[in-house]
């Protein structure tokens, strides 16, 4: 599980048939003070997380596989929660 | 899945079974400097080389996973680290200005 900041998106008409119709979101990991925390990185977003919203990505890619009911999907990084301000 | 520039590509006189046939690309990973158009030149990150079969070329930006993942589209057992997963055509990223 992953801490992490919406910074982007991206489209890609060119992709692994399991990205068919997903909403693909550049994310900036941060740590517990809300600082960054490491390179961005790419996750799929099923739940429609808003720009600058904090979030927490699983990196299980057989979570994913089930999600996307494609289990030879490469796919790890998924969005499954969007947190309230605190 | 992270986010990189194609800037080589790499080619094997000897290789794995699996490997026929296969294409290979040089990626310079993209982080916050690259991606918000800072630095349209290579990252400090070291250089991944990442499988591709949709036909990424050099310039192109890209979508690649690393781990285990990675094998998950093969039907047999790949002695794989890193593929490319997505061409993009747009993007956008633009960090809170306080950040």
């Amino acid at each position: 599980m992953l801490h992490a900041r919406i910074d982007g998106w991206a489209t890609a008409t060119i992709a692994h048939p399991s990205l068919k119709g997903q909403k693909i979101v550049f994310c900036t990991p941060v740590d517990e003070n809300g600082k960054d925390a490491g390179m961005p990185i790419a996750a799929v977003d099923p739940i429609g997380a808003g720009r600058h919203a904090k979030v927490f990505i699983t990196t299980d890619g057989s979570w994913t596989q089930n999600t996307v009911h494609d289990e030879t999907s490469p796919i790890r990084n998924q969005v499954i929660g969007i947190l309230d301000e605190s | 899945m992270k986010p990189g520039r194609v800037i080589g590509t790499v080619t094997l006189s000897q290789g794995a079974p699996q490997f026929r046939g296969a294409r290979w690309l040089l990626v310079s990973p993209m982080g916050k400097d690259e991606l918000s158009g800072k630095n349209a030149g290579l990252s400090q990150a070291s250089t991944p080389v990442v499988y591709d079969k949709i036909g990424a070329g050099v310039g192109d930006e890209i979508l690649y996973v690393e781990g285990a993942e990675a094998t998950q589209p093969f039907p047999e057992p790949i002695p794989l680290d890193a593929i490319n997963v997505a061409i993009l055509d747009h993007y956008a990223y633009a960090p809170p200005a306080s950040s």
